[in-house]
């Protein structure tokens, strides 16, 4: 008995005579088929493997060569399996067999994951006949889709005791040579015996290239998950950067108020008029949330990524997404709260008819919106829709518009349109009539206003007003003091078609056609 | 009969009492309860004892913190959870209770 067998109990390294290693084989394997079916049996397991080898750790040291007189005082202060009877009800039927293999993935000879590794253990072969079969197959593309089912589906064999079941009769001829394996090592670098009695030498140098082929591989994986993770630390802080600077210092770079697009530097000013206030610091406070979280998360991972180190992260991050679609629920039933206050809307209409229709109507705006005081102003797409803020007076002026379409008689009529919504329709209709707007008709000429404006005091609630202008065809409008009023028409293009359009009319003088509305040419003087 | 046997079984039902009772002075390593356990002849074998402690683990009667060793491999010491304090209250009601009812019908 001079074959000696390094095992690894629990952490530690320790030699065995091969009569005694037989014997802790067995006995390991007994408590297996034990508890290796039943609820928390792995536990079990290695809590008795730990205090083996506490046990044999008393009886010699960290030298000294396990004998079998160790095992069997071992077993003695442990116990045989049907000893340990504890009066729970079976779990699983005792199992006889003695070596019931299972397919696990072998960390301790892995290249990608283990999975050939495990394939060879199981099947009692050499795991480089696998890899060469699946590298083939991967060319097919079906082998990649296996891999990965199996990747998933197979767990690694962790404790010894799964190792066992995972080499079934081999286990103490590859015990040796696996053993003494950093099995966390994953660029698969370790030192390679030969004990291996499966192992041709050819079969040896091509697990070789093979390793070399899977650092490769770990190398170019690594290098793009880096590559990946610095992308995504950019993007976070990029992210964060540009929501303070929007937000916070309300830095007007990529949003000019000229450009097209919602202007969404003075978002968070509108938001006081656009909700009700008591939920504005609210809806501040969760959208900050809602945006930030995700971005720090994204810095995270990058840094993961890059730095390649697990994290007992599982509560934080659980926490952090908890909170993250509580944010997101909250502001969800604040906003559907906030929206039925424009669940319903309403209009209001005055109509003027003119007693004689003129051949030339002249339009003149008295309030500009060039004169008008505010702070900030809001715009919505094509500027069709602006609102000015005024923070002093708490008034919002919001552009009005002149639609003018072709009258369907012979007459000239002057409507004056209020749109609002509310919670009810009640409500809506009592807030159109809060809209001040000034416009009227003297001789030929039509008043009005480049704006109106919404009380003080009052939130926005989609307010529209306007007039709607029906003119005869043949009728000349004439924009007298260069007003920048939203002019609303319908034309008819090429294929014949009606479409809205929308000009901010100048100085200018339009006249009515059949096909609608048309621009007069600056030099004509037909119709001055 | 076998007398052994029923001896067995009368201790099979106490066994989980008796573990939580040692539990329930101070935090302890396995071995601290088997030695506890085998002075007073309630186990035979160590093996009885981990899979009890694992079960009354998972069931949150338990918990446990690992400690580094001095020599060997770091140990596991047990402690009682909030839940395993009431469910011992309970079992001490009820060892109180069976104890009452065997005195009952011996002296009888």
């Amino acid at each position: 008995m001079d074959k000696t067998i390094n095992i690894n109990l629990g952490g530690i390294l320790f030699q065995i005579d091969e009569e005694a290693f037989r014997k802790l084989r067995d006995y390991l394997q007994s408590i297996n088929n034990r508890f290796g079916n039943s609820q928390g049996g792995n536990e079990t397991i290695e809590d008795i493997e730990l205090r083996i080898a506490e046990i044999f750790q008393s009886q010699k040291g960290l030298a000294g060569v396990i004998t079998i007189e160790n095992v069997a005082a071992m077993i003695s202060i442990i116990g045989k399996p049907e000893d340990f009877d504890h009066g729970e009800p079976e779990t699983a039927a005792p199992e006889y067999q003695s070596q019931k293999k299972r397919m696990y993935r072998n960390p301790d000879d892995s290249i990608i994951s283990g999975v050939c590794g495990g394939i060879g253990a199981y099947l009692d072969n050499d795991p480089v006949l696998f890899r060469i079969l699946f590298i083939i197959s991967a060319m097919f593309g079906v082998g990649i889709f296996i891999y990965i089912a199996l990747w998933i589906a197979l767990p690694v064999a962790r404790t010894d005791a799964q190792k066992r079941a995972m080499y079934g009769e081999s286990y103490h001829t590859s015990i040796n040579q696996n053993r003494q394996f950093n099995s966390n090592q994953l660029t698969g670098s370790s030192q390679y015996n030969t004990g291996y009695k499966s192992e041709s030498g050819i079969g040896n140098a091509i697990n070789e290239i093979f390793r070399a082929i899977g650092r490769v591989f770990y190398i170019i994986l690594r290098i793009l998950l880096i590559m990946i993770g610095v992308v995504l630390v950019l993007t976070g802080f990029l992210s964060i950067l540009c929501f303070v600077m929007v937000v916070v210092f309300k830095f007007p770079g990529v949003y000019s108020i000229e450009s097209s697009g919602i202007n969404l530097i003075n978002f968070t000013d509108f938001l006081n008029y656009l909700v009700s206030p008591s939920a504005v610091p609210w809806i501040t406070f969760l959208t900050s949330i809602v945006l930030i979280l995700p971005m720090i998360a994204i810095i995270y991972w990058g840094v993961k990524m890059i730095f390649w180190f697990s994290a007992r992260d599982g509560v934080v991050s659980l926490v952090a997404f908890v909170v993250w679609v509580m944010a997101i629920s909250a502001l969800t039933v604040i906003g559907l709260n906030e929206g039925v206050s424009f669940a319903h809307s309403a209009k209001t209409s005055a109509e003027i008819v003119l007693p004689a229709t003129p051949d030339t109507l002249y339009i003149v705006t008295d309030n500009k919106i060039a004169d008008l005081k505010y702070e900030k102003d809001f715009v919505l797409p094509h500027k069709e829709y602006s609102v000015y803020i005024n923070d002093d007076k708490k008034e919002l002026y919001i552009r009005s518009y002149l639609a003018v379409d072709r009258a369907d008689n012979k007459s000239t009529t002057i409507e004056a349109r209020k749109y609002a919504s509310g919670r009810t329709e009640t409500e809506a209709l009592k807030r159109t009539e809060g809209l001040l707007f000034n416009y009227g008709i003297k001789g030929d000429t039509l008043h009005l206003d480049e704006y109106f404006t919404s009380p003080a005091g009052r939130k926005w609630s989609a307010d529209n007003v306007g007039i709607n202008l029906y003119i005869p065809t043949g009728t000349v409008l004439k924009f007298e003091n260069n007003p920048r009023i939203l002019l609303h028409s319908s034309f008819r293009n090429e294929s014949n078609e009606y479409l809205e359009s929308s000009w901010e009319s100048g100085n200018s003088l339009w006249v009515m056609t059949n096909s609608g509305l048309e621009q007069v040419p600056e030099k004509s003087s037909k119709f001055k | 009969m076998d007398l052994e046997n029923n001896k067995a079984q009368m201790r099979k039902g106490i066994l989980e009492y008796c573990i939580l009772s040692v539990l329930s002075r101070n935090s302890c390593y396995a071995s601290d309860i088997i030695k506890e356990l085998k002075e007073a002849e309630v186990i035979v074998v160590e093996g009885t004892l981990y899979p009890l402690l694992t079960r009354q683990k998972n069931a949150g009667l338990l918990s446990y913190r690992w400690e580094e060793s001095l020599q060997g491999p770091p140990r596991k010491y047990y402690e009682l959870t909030e839940e395993g304090r009431k469910y011992l209250a309970e079992l001490d009601k009820s060892w109180q209770e069976l104890v009452e009812s065997v005195n009952l019908i011996r002296t009888r």
